[in-house]
């Protein structure tokens, strides 16, 4: 075997001084999803980054173009996959928008309370992945155990723990469970006391601290001038949330805080996410006290809403009314319409055109990761390669979301 | 132009126009069963109710109804206008209609569409009429409601065989009696008539009698529900998959206007329906041009063929090309198609002239029966369109087929390349084999028979082309599914072969083609007046 030390003299070090051209991604693990950093680092200083988004098209919105509007809603559950419910209720709310119907209240609570436990589980996904990341791994499986809890009412309530396609126009596909409200109220207790002891593990924790804090700033100019809506925009001290901002549904008459952050670094948008979670659970005890027992969940309105199974095997009238939705889809009337509510990580917009018939002429999304994502060569130019990793996963790009 | 108000909308109209008929030349449509613009108008289905008003001062018509008033559990008297059937109404100068705004007129169409929906049965997924049905339509349109009856609906005869082309179904029937009166009105035979009131109506038979004139499956075509269907088109299709481009009927010189709907998926043609004409069918076919759709899959030549082998098109080029090359040009026997279009016809024509034959022949399918109505006795698609077309490119009409046969005989003709499948004598066509023939077919046939090389030509829903009818209206039949087998448009064999022979053609592409056939024939000229009437061929003797 030949020798392993070799002659030093002969293989003399050099530091490098051109700058280095550094590539992650597209398919790399620290990446959530396919996203691609090319960074030129001097030293382990990052000098200039390159952000490419464009590696996942599903064209999404293209084969939204050859199914009915109803069939749009699986094709929206994997947009932001970590919270299928607010897109699903999203979606709907802007084809109702655009039918101009509302539906009945005790709906519009249940939607609420599904949004707002799949807004729990985005959040427990960022902060839970961003603390993995920095090498805390037991808050990642208490957050994760936690949204499970979350995932778990998800499953006794649409059959599908992460891809629910429950939403329908003019309601939901199916009325709560029986159990649904104690069911919940025992599952947020839990993941308030799961999330104190993750509050208590990481918050001090002097390494956790320091690999946040003062990193990844960004002026609240800036982010506004990005599109950044959402969590991001409100840690850096800017108090958007659509829900407060163009209440729909019925937040306008529910109590809550929207929490803002001071130093608009990771820190401030762990914390933002923290605190909103909380703020969750205060909507949901809220909506669940006045949300009926009883009653429609779906609007009466032949047009939009599929009949009873039963009555469709039997009448003439509910075999037509299913015929007619089934095969050709239920009609929006011709027009656009833009509709935007808060989704997990900021402003989530539907852009629709219809031209009369059963299919989607255009359907747009704005989807708010994109545009946070697109704050990533901002935030990072300037750090230390190591932040790169609690900087990316503060933003908490989601993939599907990115599909442009 | 004299008009009324419909809906706060101002709507022209001819003086006797109905109210409806003037609505939907407008755009705007009243909902109607019943009433059939081609059709007398029978005012049975009162879908078209709509609310006349007042003349200005003038106090409206009220009839005195009973109204459940839900507060009090009980009826009470109410009052409301008489409404009037727009299919019935004859529209006035300045009259005012009121019919979606209307809530009376809203409120009775969806008492009729309960009614007629009483007891009809739970057919749509059964039914070769969901998809395309008013009932359906109409259901979500005007009422959208559920049933107030509680019972057990009424059963009826189903699947009552009401002869070779039609099927009935009295569950589903709304007695519109469209059918009855098309028979009567268009057709001239009253085979059909209608028996009983309410409930228990129904569409009988005459006795001793079956549904079977020239006609029948219009009488499917005009019933706005599923309750008569084609046997043809009996659970063959559903109708939601189903894709239509606008044709031309082949069956006869006629020409009829037609939509040919086909299946993208399989690319299989499915049915032939008529499509609107004031100039040449109206609103009808006849059940020979309905049912000659199946032609596009049956009966097809679908590979190349040299000396009754399977061969390749390239092969069967080259054979084509030896056979025809050793000839003296004014030997080779140019035979036309009137069953092809003239895109076809003219490719072969401008081949002749490009060789140097000076005088074409033509042939077609043998003449069958015809009528005062529809179906002429010639029964092929394009003769008007190769007569013009062989006149103007080598300045003759071309001679008849057995021109061609005493030709051949005679010993003046050296081989021959023919266009087309049929010809008016089958046995007479056995005499070419005495030269080499070189067939460019559709289907198998005579010509596919004598012709030592044969060339698969594709079907006129392969390929868009021209059609010349015998009223000399030059129609244009849009292309459905794609080429069959080994299939070509029969001009791109023609051009193929042109290159083969050594001669250009003034096209190398379909648009060239059109263009050339535009310097040829304009389009929309109706051709002389002295067109050879159907059937008459110039014969050698004449020209």
């Amino acid at each position: 075997m030949e020798p392993l030390d070799l002659d030093l003299e002969s293989t003399e070090v050099e530091l490098p001084v051109e700058p280095m051209l550094v590539n992650v991604g597209p398919s790399h693990p620290a990446m959530h999803g396919t996203v691609r950093c090319v960074m030129e680092l001097s030293g382990e200083s990052i000098e200039r980054v390159d952000v490419q988004v464009g590696f996942l098209h599903r064209g999404f919105e293209k084969m939204c173009e050859r199914g009915t509007w109803t069939q749009v809603f699986p094709y929206v559950d994997r947009c932001n996959y970590v919270s299928p419910m607010l897109n699903n209720v999203g979606f709907a709310l802007a084809c109702e928008k655009m039918l101009g119907i509302e539906v009945p209240l005790r709906c519009q609570y249940y939607r609420m309370v599904l949004g707002e436990l799949a807004r729990m589980s985005d959040h427990l996904t960022c902060d839970g992945a961003m603390s993995m990341e920095l090498g805390a791994f037991t808050p990642f499986l208490w957050m994760v155990k936690a949204r499970d809890l979350i995932w778990d009412i998800m499953e006794e309530e649409t059959g599908a723990r992460l891809t629910h396609s429950f939403g329908r126009v003019g309601g939901m596909a199916k009325p709560p469970t029986d159990g649904f409200k104690e069911h919940v109220r025992a599952v947020v207790k839990q993941v308030l006391s799961i999330l104190a002891e993750c509050e208590r593990l990481l918050l001090g924790n002097r390494i956790f601290l320091d690999r946040l804090e003062g990193v990844g700033i960004i002026s609240s100019e800036d982010a506004i001038s990005l599109g950044w809506t959402g969590p991001c925009l409100r840690a850096a001290g800017v108090p958007y949330d659509v829900r407060k901002a163009q209440p729909y549904l019925k937040y306008a008459e529910v109590d809550f805080d929207v929490p803002v952050g001071t130093n608009s670094d990771c820190l401030d948008r762990f914390l933002v996410r923290i605190a909103e979670m909380k703020q969750c659970a205060r909507i949901i005890e809220q909506c669940l006290e006045r949300m009926p027992d009883h009653g429609a969940v779906n609007v009466d309105d032949p047009r939009v809403v599929l009949p009873e199974k039963d009555e469709v095997y039997s009448t003439i009238e509910a075999t037509i009314q299913h015929f007619k939705i089934v095969m050709e889809g239920l009609k929006l009337p011709a027009g656009e319409v833009y509709s935007y509510t808060e989704g997990g990580n900021g402003e989530l917009g539907f852009y629709l055109v219809s031209d009369g018939s059963g299919t989607p002429y255009r359907v747009r999304i704005r989807p708010p990761c994109f545009l946070v994502t697109a704050g990533l060569e901002r935030i990072i130019t300037g750090q230390m390669v190591a932040d790169v990793v609690p900087c990316f996963g503060s933003l908490n790009m989601i993939g599907g979301e990115c599909d442009r | 132009m004299p008009t009324f108000l419909l809906d706060d909308r101002e709507i022209e109209f001819n003086p006797g126009d109905t109210v409806i008929a003037a609505a939907e030349r407008a755009g705007v449509d009243i909902p109607h069963y019943c009433w059939h613009p081609g059709l007398s108008t029978a005012a049975n289905c009162r879908m078209c109710l709509v609310e006349v008003l007042p003349p200005e001062g003038r106090p409206a018509l009220l009839l005195d109804v009973l109204r459940y008033d839900d507060q009090k559990g009980d009826y009470v008297m109410a009052r409301k206008p008489k409404l009037q059937p727009a299919c019935q109404l004859g529209a006035a100068p300045g009259m005012r209609i009121k019919s979606q705004t209307s809530e009376h007129a809203v409120e009775a169409r969806a008492a009729v569409q309960e009614f007629l929906l009483l007891n009809h049965p739970v057919d749509c997924p059964i039914c070769d009429q969901a998809g395309e049905c008013r009932l359906q339509d109409y259901w979500l349109e005007h009422s959208g409601k559920k049933k107030r009856m509680k019972d057990e609906i009424l059963h009826r005869p189903k699947a009552v065989d009401f002869g070779p082309t039609i099927v009935y179904d009295a569950e589903r029937c709304i007695v519109c009696t469209r059918c009855v009166r098309f028979c009567d009105e268009v057709v001239g035979d009253h085979v059909l008539d209608k028996r009983e009131r309410g409930n228990l109506g129904e569409i009988v038979l005459a006795p001793g009698r079956q549904l079977d004139h020239d006609y029948t499956l219009m009488t499917e075509h005009v019933c706005p529900v599923g309750a008569l269907t084609a046997k043809d088109f009996r659970f063959k299709a559903r109708v939601w998959f189903l894709r239509s481009v606008r044709s031309v009927c082949q069956g006869c010189a006629t020409g009829c206007n037609a939509y040919t709907d086909y299946d993208p998926r399989n690319q299989t043609v499915y049915r032939h329906r008529p499509r609107e004409n004031q100039e040449v069918n109206k609103y009808w076919m006849c059940d020979e041009g309905v049912l000659d759709y199946r032609r596009v899959h049956e009966g097809r030549l679908l590979n190349a063929r040299v000396l009754g082998k399977k061969s390749s098109t390239e092969d069967a080029l080259s054979e084509a090309t030896a056979r025809l090359a050793p000839v003296a040009k004014d030997k080779v026997a140019i035979l036309l198609s009137y069953s092809h279009s003239s895109e076809d016809n003219l490719a072969l024509l401008e081949l002749a002239r490009a060789l140097g034959v000076e005088q074409a022949y033509a042939a077609g399918r043998p003449d069958g029966s015809g009528d005062k109505i529809l179906r002429h006795v010639d029964k092929n698609p394009n003769r008007a369109g190769v007569h013009q077309l062989a006149a103007a490119t080598l300045g003759a009409v071309p001679l008849d087929f057995q021109s061609l046969v005493r030709a051949v005989e005679a010993g003046r003709i050296g081989a021959i390349l023919a266009l087309g499948s049929a010809v008016e004598d089958a046995e007479a066509a056995v005499h070419l084999k005495r030269v080499p023939v070189v067939s460019i077919s559709t289907f198998e046939g005579p010509l596919a028979q004598a012709g030592a090389v044969v060339l698969p030509a594709s079907s006129w829903a392969e390929e868009r082309g021209t059609f010349v009818n015998a009223a000399g209206l030059s129609q244009v039949s849009e292309k459905a599914i794609e080429p069959q087998g080994e299939s070509l448009p029969a001009w791109r064999h023609v051009l193929a072969l042109a290159g083969r022979l050594g001669v250009t053609l003034p096209f190398a592409r379909a648009k060239d083609l059109e263009k050339v056939l535009n310097a040829r024939a304009p389009r929309g000229s109706t051709g002389p007046a002295s067109q050879p009437a159907a059937g008459v061929s110039t014969t050698e003797a004449q020209a």
